[in-house]
């Protein structure tokens, strides 16, 4: 690690701003993700899908594909003896077997010698469908009599709400509503709000709609499958949570868990999207079918077509307040529409609809609709920037209605450490108010009104900020710290680094051990050898990982100073370690090294046991994290085109472990909720099919159409995060499209409320005055 | 149908490779050359994840047939700069933190790398716009302006 200055003994690990150890190979090429992969043997994997968003199969004919030289295995569902009708979930559906319920989904598998023999062997299958209704738009498809979705008795999935649900401390409930295609409903209640709206004074009510977008990985969703002749199963996979694709693997092929190695390559971003399995099913019966290693790599297309993308959130809020910013009242309902499985989550949307402000009274419902699309999946802090762009957008215009200052209503009105939240939990120490004081402190906010004053040449300029966070994730998760016989450590974990969480924690078990980090390797795992671990999802991973990295380092360096007692003929508590060694207080000459203790733990004959540290907690306690962020804009009201001047992430992390990696964290989240607030749709027809399935048609922003993101780091210590630290994944994606919809306010008075704000929605607002 | 015999200058070493006729200089590089380093994000030229140098100008590899090549000199990331002797692009994303998936950034560099040899001194809007064709989901291109930057400064420097 080059880069590490060492001018003080107390290099050590926490709070320094060095670079991922893997660096150097990502700016080379050399770091291989799946694609990169050819092992010898390899076929290549291409997938027919369905055309029509609702079809019944009425005949497949592949008897002309698997005639074609090269081709080596050609599946539909007939070929498959685990599949059933009644697919449970997306990763079960793995080839339709008799009806599609999206544009895009597998009905035919291919595994051929070459990439372009398999497509060719696509174009030679023939299927007879028989196009059905679709129920394309969600509002639609939740009436009584829309063309139904889910084959009748099919159970809801609920694992992915429950996991969420469970974060937010809401039951969901999944019972099959009247309406068909309504898969899961939950309602949270208190007072009476039809009475408290009645004796408002301002009453605003306003419908927010994000359409669906995806996640947008660079890499598309990629695998390579291989059997060894005793029937075990090796996945190298993009994933981000190896135990995971490992369990729901084995679930579809209905083999045990211990005979699939899940190897985690590096993932090129996932975003939550690379959560729940999607082609490794597939990819491992090509394998089995063939004999071979088979390698399958989703075109951008189709993970545009059939990929896992966010759902559309459809959000009405009737909120009633006091002319004095007394708040009274908020009815509100969201609409999540999941697609054609269910996965949604229900409960963060109400929990921060109904309570991170302190309504006396509330009444929030929350639906689950199927429609014929591809069905959804997490997307960074799954549905909480399109429920804070609603909630957030709301306060701001109460705020106006009242001519109330709009940082100190929110400020005035926020839930604080112990409220309780509409699930009746309580909220717990989070840096809400902290971040929302700091960014309010910022001379952008301070100069707004003279920024709007200077708007010259027809061109309207507006500031506008807004709050928004995540409310933690937990998942049982373990480490193991050794002392190797040169004095370094080294850390095993189970957790893929999807974030730049390996540093990280090796950091954390520098500080936790007593050395520096380039005495520390960290190494992920594969499922075969690392501690069980959960998903990198959540902003959970410094948080979790990082406790049972500490414990373990703990745990390494207290065996460490038992051993050197012995040695040293000292009692442990007058000992320390610093600089390679451990020491008796106050007698530094008198010492062991660690290289030393290392090499007498793997010494033949020895009678000292080596090191080996291991923690496997499990959590109780979530760490909420908050961001505020901060938008100045300029206008051009002809066009409706948006210029971007600049912006500002003001985010509490709990204790900054590696503040250049907590940084590209801020920005990249920013980013991503830039584009889903200015630019990003996937848009469908009313047949349901997709039409920009491309990067050239879906719209992701370019560095050309963006300022530099301002990061403003907040440290407000998480009482069980490790040092303190919280998570920082996931807050700063949320507060950003209710940011950008308050400065287009600010600048021009009209308030939008569906995203994206496309430079043709803005004109068109401001031409019709609203 | 028979391969083709494709003979071309690949970092700087005389190649010859067999190619299918419909394979793309990304397949190639790829799939006949072992040089996984430029990636594929789209195939249809919109992400950047495959820029390469063709004769010196930053091109998307997934666009260009593997035959047009013929005669011609590509530079892939492989031949930028290596692990231990970085180019001072690489040198400043890794101490910029710019990395995060990783998957955008072989790209990127090449799409800068020929931004500083035709426009030694530029200013950060022909920064942004020489990385526009070059999609990122993780960084908020923030870091990468800021290596980018500080190369050019850098080599200017050097220059003066």
């Amino acid at each position: 690690m080059s880069s590490v200055m060492k001018t003080t003994r107390d290099v050590k690990g926490i709070g320094l701003s060095i670079p991922r150890p893997d660096a150097p190979e990502k700016v080379t090429g050399v770091v291989q993700y799946v694609a990169d992969l050819s092992p010898r043997g390899l076929l290549h994997a291409k997938l027919l899908r369905s055309p029509h968003a609702h079809a019944r199969i009425l005949k497949i004919d592949v008897s002309k594909a698997r005639a074609l030289p090269g081709v080596r295995a050609v599946l539909t569902a007939a070929d498959i003896p685990e599949l059933k009708r009644k697919a449970p979930t997306r990763a079960h559906a793995v080839l339709a077997i008799d009806r599609v319920v999206f544009a895009g989904q597998p009905v035919a598998a291919v595994a051929a010698d070459e990439p372009a023999i398999a497509e060719e062997a696509l174009d030679l299958i023939d299927v007879q469908y028989e196009v059905l209704a679709v129920s394309a738009d969600p509002l639609e498809a939740m009436k009584p009599g829309a063309p139904p979705v889910a084959d009748a008795g099919t159970e809801a999935d609920t694992s992915e709400a429950q996991a969420h649900g469970s974060v937010a401390g809401v039951t969901t409930e999944a019972k099959p509503a009247k309406a068909v295609n309504i898969s899961q409903q939950a309602r949270l209640q208190r007072g009476d709000v039809a009475k408290a709206l009645a004796e408002s004074d301002v009453v605003i009510e306003k419908t927010y709609r994000v359409p669906m977008v995806h996640q947008g990985y660079l890499e598309p969703h990629a695998v390579l499958a291989q059997w060894d002749t005793a029937g075990n199963l090796t996945l190298w996979a993009s994933t981000q949570g190896s135990f995971n694709t490992r369990s729901e693997v084995a679930d579809v092929l209905e083999i045990s868990e211990n005979r699939i190695k899940v190897i985690p390559m590096e993932c090129g971003g996932g975003f939550g999207g690379k959560i729940r399995a999607l082609c490794e099913p597939i990819t491992a019966i090509l394998a089995r079918a063939t004999a071979r290693p088979v390698r399958y790599v989703m075109t951008r297309r189709e993970e545009l077509e059939a990929g896992m993308p966010a759902p559309q959130v459809i959000i009405r809020l009737k909120t009633g307040v006091k002319r004095d910013g007394t708040l009274m009242a908020i009815e509100g309902e969201a609409i999540l529409e999941s697609g054609a499985f269910s996965g949604a989550v229900l409960a963060v949307s109400g929990v921060f609809l109904a309570s991170l402000y302190r309504w006396p009274n509330f009444d929030v419902k929350g639906f689950e609709v199927l429609t014929h699309k591809p069905s959804i999946a997490a997307y960074r802090a799954p549905v909480a920037p399109q429920t804070i762009f609603a909630i957030d957008s709301q306060m701001e215009q109460i705020a106006r209605a009242i001519g109330a200052d709009p940082v100190e209503f929110r400020l005035r009105h926020l839930q604080r450490e112990g409220d309780k939240m509409a699930n009746g939990q309580p909220w717990l120490s989070n840096g809400a108010v902290e971040v929302l004081t700091r960014i309010a402190e910022h001379p952008l906010w301070k100069k707004r009104a003279e920024w709007k004053a200077s708007s010259k040449d027809g061109r309207l300029r507006g500031t506008g900020l807004s709050l928004g966070g995540w409310l933690g994730g937990l998942q049982p998760t373990g480490a193991t710290v050794r002392l190797n016989p040169d004095g370094t450590l080294q850390v095993l974990t189970g957790q893929v680094d999807i974030a730049g969480t390996n540093i990280a924690l090796a950091q954390i078990a520098a500080t936790a051990y007593g050395v520096d980090i380039d005495k520390v390797k960290i190494t992920t795992g594969d499922t075969d050898v690392a501690p069980m671990t959960g998903l990198s999802a959540g902003s959970k991973t410094t948080y979790t990982v990082g406790v049972a990295v500490m414990q373990a380092a703990q745990n390494a360096r207290n065996q460490t100073l038992e051993i050197a007692a012995k040695e040293l003929e000292a009692s442990v508590h007058d000992l320390e370690i610093d600089d390679g060694k451990v020491v008796v207080r106050g007698v530094p000459n008198k010492g062991v090294t660690l290289a030393q203790i290392g090499k007498k733990g793997n010494l033949y004959m020895s009678k000292v046991e080596p090191v080996l540290g291991v923690s496997h907690p499990a959590f109780s306690v979530q760490a909420p994290a908050f961001c505020a962020q901060l938008a100045k804009i300029e206008i051009d009201p002809d066009t409706g085109e948006l210029t971007l001047h600049d912006f500002v992430v003001v985010q509490d992390v709990g204790k900054a472990i590696n503040p250049l990696q907590i940084e590209g964290q801020m920005q990249g989240g920013a980013v991503q909720s830039l584009g889903m607030a200015l630019t990003e749709a996937l848009m469908y027809d009313d047949k349901g099919r997709l039409m920009n399935p491309s990067l050239l048609d879906y719209r992701k922003l370019t560095a050309a159409d963006l300022p530099n993101i301002e990061t403003i780091i907040v440290e407000k210590p998480a009482p069980h995060g490790p040092f303190g630290a919280r998570g920082v994944g996931e807050p700063p994606i949320v507060p950003a499209p209710a940011a950008i919809a308050n400065a287009v306010e600010d600048a021009t008075g009209v308030r939008l409320t569906v995203l994206p704000l496309s430079p043709e929605r803005i004109a068109l607002a401001i031409a019709n005055g609203k | 149908m028979a391969k083709h015999v494709l003979n071309c200058t690949v970092n700087d070493e005389p190649t010859e490779v067999l190619v299918q006729p419909w394979d793309t200089l990304l397949d190639a590089l790829r799939e006949r050359m072992g040089l996984t380093g430029p990636k594929e994000g789209c195939g249809t030229g919109d992400c950047g994840a495959c820029t390469v140098h063709f004769d010196g100008k930053p091109i998307a590899s997934c666009l260009l047939l593997a035959m047009q090549a013929r005669g011609h000199t590509v530079r892939t990331i492989e031949g930028l700069g290596k692990p231990g002797a970085l180019h001072p692009l690489q040198e400043a994303f890794v101490k910029h933190g710019v990395p995060q998936c990783g998957f955008c950034i072989p790209g990127v560099l090449m799409a800068a790398a020929a931004l500083l040899t035709e426009n030694p001194r530029p200013t950060e809007e022909e920064i942004r716009y020489g990385i526009a064709g070059n999609l990122c989901r993780c960084t908020g291109y923030t870091k990468m302006l800021a290596a980018i930057t500080e190369t050019a400064g850098a080599a200017a420097g050097r220059r003066s």
